[in-house]
């Protein structure tokens, strides 16, 4: 029985043409939003070894100079002497931190054109040497890109939306639902098959289009599998949500155009209502500190501490006194401003602390409001699995601070112990190593994000087979 | 084989069908007389259980519509007054899924080309979409749909209104031919003159009540005419 209305159902798509005409949309679309991730991924891949060949160079110019040095070849001229810690620790040395993208970063772009992937160190706080960002079209940072994380999250609803909107309601509007219910069949068989014709061909055609995509990207990296296995199932929840959906608002017995009316509110509402309320109301309640204000005091933080000079740098060694050098005397240059940087930096930690706090407060507020929209839920879930999402740079950051941390306890003892490098040493330095954020939080996230699709979608179910019950023919 | 015992629906304070009684045998053509909003098409979508009855029952082949809904309708067919089809789909994929929908073992193309061929469908017409059909051709499709169901009983709201004379006559023809072989058929219809001609028994309705019940063997034309004026002037 079932069989045989999917099997009519699947004839009156073909020669309606809609399923056709949708079909080559989607397909149209997939390839476009994995072109457009692709080249994304591209630019970042190439900023990355742009960033490691520069290091390269610049620490194999380094080298040669200090055996130059070393030989007597070559004076060490400037300002202050290159050999000195300032200068090795602070620029000539100085290391990139970068989060590499995930296997299936092309998939979603994500937040990663939002935020840096890569940080040029220094002995400076990190959110001193954030300038190396990319100039990016404020028009795409603002609507998010053409990915195929933005086909599903926004097109696919549309696309199953188009084909569902009238499947109990163009029945009855043409009098093929009274021929049919004549019949030993019950309307929830009726629009099981309906349901079921559709969304086999809507999956079947996306996943395929999706292996096609992705074998020419041929994505390789650290469990692939998994992750696009959970890509497929959270597309198939947040697919099911959105049939569900459409079944609920066909039993409620209204015509075709009130439904399409209906369904179009849902979408709105779902897809972005919700997130620019989420996001308005973030940035309303935790406002973050304007960065003129941080500059501002950062400008009178310098100030003061500069004109003190020597009074910084002997207050400085009043809090570390494990850096204060034995042998006292004349402070050098690269001690004194160290310590004048380092006072700065400390006076606007109460600015950088309440940025923080801030970001994570709003961060709370978006975690808990998520669930209010399944495409809120299916943007993270796939952010998440391409390595692109909150939680993803999260990892990086932290791990970004901890180099700097490390970098910096080196450095500091060496600057004010006024100590030289030699040529041999330079290969010791600490070394950045990226550990990529572990599966398991992944998957732990996706899941959470998967289920707070899945329950509104059971919730749903419910009501719709209730509503199918009641349904009446003739009023 | 159809059945109402004391059936009731009303709407409100609305009464549309007021303690129906009525038995339809095998091989019986009963039709259902009665200006619009008489209660003809609620008694017939009483039996198919579109509607649910305020009170009473309908049985078709013993079979009680509300206990037994999937059940009962086995043995029903339903033309209505447009016999409303998938419109981009052939005569024949129109004919195979609702044969399918009826339960029985699939047919052979052949044997669903006999069916409509039956019931008087062209055979070239059978290939052509539906949307291209005329009423009398989807009227057609309805009875080969019944035909196949293998129905006993057949549900018909005002089949004929619409169709030209000749048509018409066809019509009654066809179910001259599913009553000679024990098929009872209940039909709501306007149309005196085809009451009378392929009618066994006519029942007169108003306001939701069966007010006159009698055998078209026992009444003329004129007469019918009469008695149908007679009960909606009063």
């Amino acid at each position: 029985m079932l069989f045989s209305i999917m099997r009519n159902e699947w004839r009156t798509l073909l020669a309606e043409r809609s399923l056709p005409a949708i079909g080559l949309l989607l397909a149209l679309t997939i390839g476009y939003g994995i072109y457009n991730g692709q080249a994304w991924v591209s630019f970042m891949r190439e900023s990355l070894a742009a960033t490691q060949a520069e290091y390269a160079e610049r620490t194999q110019k380094l080298q040669s100079d200090f055996l130059a040095y070393e030989a007597g070849s070559k004076k060490p001229v400037g300002f202050s002497d290159p050999r000195g810690a300032s200068a090795v620790g602070g620029t000539s040395a100085v290391p990139y931190v970068a989060l590499t993208p995930g296997p299936l970063a092309a998939l979603s772009v994500g937040q990663s054109d939002l935020y840096p992937y890569y940080f040029k160190l220094s002995l400076r706080s990190k959110y001193l040497t954030l300038s190396n960002d990319e100039i990016e079209n404020p028009v795409n940072l603002l609507s998010g890109r053409f990915d195929l994380a933005f086909v599903i999250v926004y097109l696919y609803p549309l696309l199953i939306l188009a084909l569902t909107y009238n499947l109990l309601s163009s029945e009855h509007e043409q009098g093929t639902l009274a021929m049919t219910l004549a019949n030993p069949v019950t309307l929830k068989t009726l629009m099981a098959a309906k349901v079921l014709t559709r969304g086999l061909a809507l999956t079947v055609l996306s996943l395929a289009i999706l292996v096609v995509a992705i074998f020419g990207l041929t994505l390789t990296g650290n469990g692939v599998a998994w992750r696009l296995a959970l890509w497929a199932v959270v597309m198939l929840v947040y697919g099911a949500f959105w049939f569900v959906l459409a079944v609920g608002i066909n039993a409620l017995g209204r015509n075709s155009s009130a439904n399409a009316l209906l369904l179009a509110g849902c979408w709105l509402c779902f897809a972005l209502l919700v997130p620019a309320l989420l996001n308005l109301a973030s940035t309303a309640m935790y406002p973050v500190p304007s960065r003129v204000e941080m500059i501002q005091a950062m400008r009178n933080a310098g100030k003061e501490a500069q004109q003190r000079g020597s009074q910084t740098l002997a207050r400085y060694f009043e809090d570390h006194p494990e850096l204060a050098p034995a042998g006292g005397g004349r402070p050098d240059f690269a001690s004194l401003s160290t310590a004048a940087q380092q006072e700065v930096d400390r006076q606007i930690q109460p600015i950088l602390y309440r940025y923080e706090q801030q970001v994570s407060a709003q961060q709370i507020l978006v975690d808990r409001f998520c669930y209010l929209s399944p495409a809120v839920l299916t943007q993270q879930a796939l952010n998440d699995l391409a390595g692109t999402g909150i939680g993803a740079y999260r990892h990086f950051n932290q791990q970004a601070d901890r180099f700097l941390k490390t970098w910096q306890d080196y450095f500091f003892p060496l600057i004010f112990a006024r100590k030289l490098f030699v040529s041999a040493e330079l290969a010791s330095l600490p070394r950045y190593v990226e550990v990529p954020e572990p599966g398991s939080d992944i998957v732990r996230r996706v899941l959470l994000s998967l289920a707070g699709i899945l329950v509104p979608t059971l919730v749903l179910t419910v009501w719709a087979i209730r509503r199918l019950n009641r349904y009446r023919l003739a009023a | 084989m159809l059945e109402a015992v004391e059936l009731s629906k009303s709407y409100g304070a609305h009464q549309a069908l007021h303690r129906l009684n009525l038995r339809i045998d095998p091989g019986e053509v009963y039709c259902l007389l009665g200006a619009n909003g008489a209660g003809k098409t609620t008694t017939i979508n009483l039996f198919l259980n579109f509607v649910e009855p305020t009170s009473g029952t309908a049985t078709v082949n013993g079979l009680d519509v509300t206990k037994q809904a999937l059940e009962s309708k086995r043995h029903l067919a339903y033309i209505p007054e447009t016999v409303m089809l998938y419109k981009n789909l052939t005569g024949l994929e129109n004919l195979e899924y609702f044969a399918a929908l009826s339960g029985l073992p699939a047919y052979s193309q052949a044997e669903l080309l006999g069916f409509l061929q039956e019931a008087g469908l062209q055979a070239e017409a059978a290939h052509r979409r539906i949307g291209g059909y005329s009423k009398g051709m989807r009227q057609k499709v309805g009875i080969s749909i019944a035909l196949a169901k293998k129905a006993k009983a057949l549900l018909l709201d005002e089949p004929t209104s619409g169709l030209d004379p000749k048509a018409s006559n066809e019509f009654s023809e066809l179910l001259k031919r599913l009553s000679d072989r024990g098929v009872a058929i209940l039909m709501a219809t306007h149309d005196l003159f085809r009451a009378k001609e392929s009618g066994t028994r006519v029942g007169m309705m108003k306001h939701g009540r069966l007010m006159e019940s009698l055998s078209t063997s026992d009444i003329g034309h004129a007469d019918l005419e009469q008695l149908y004026l007679r009960h909606m002037h009063d």
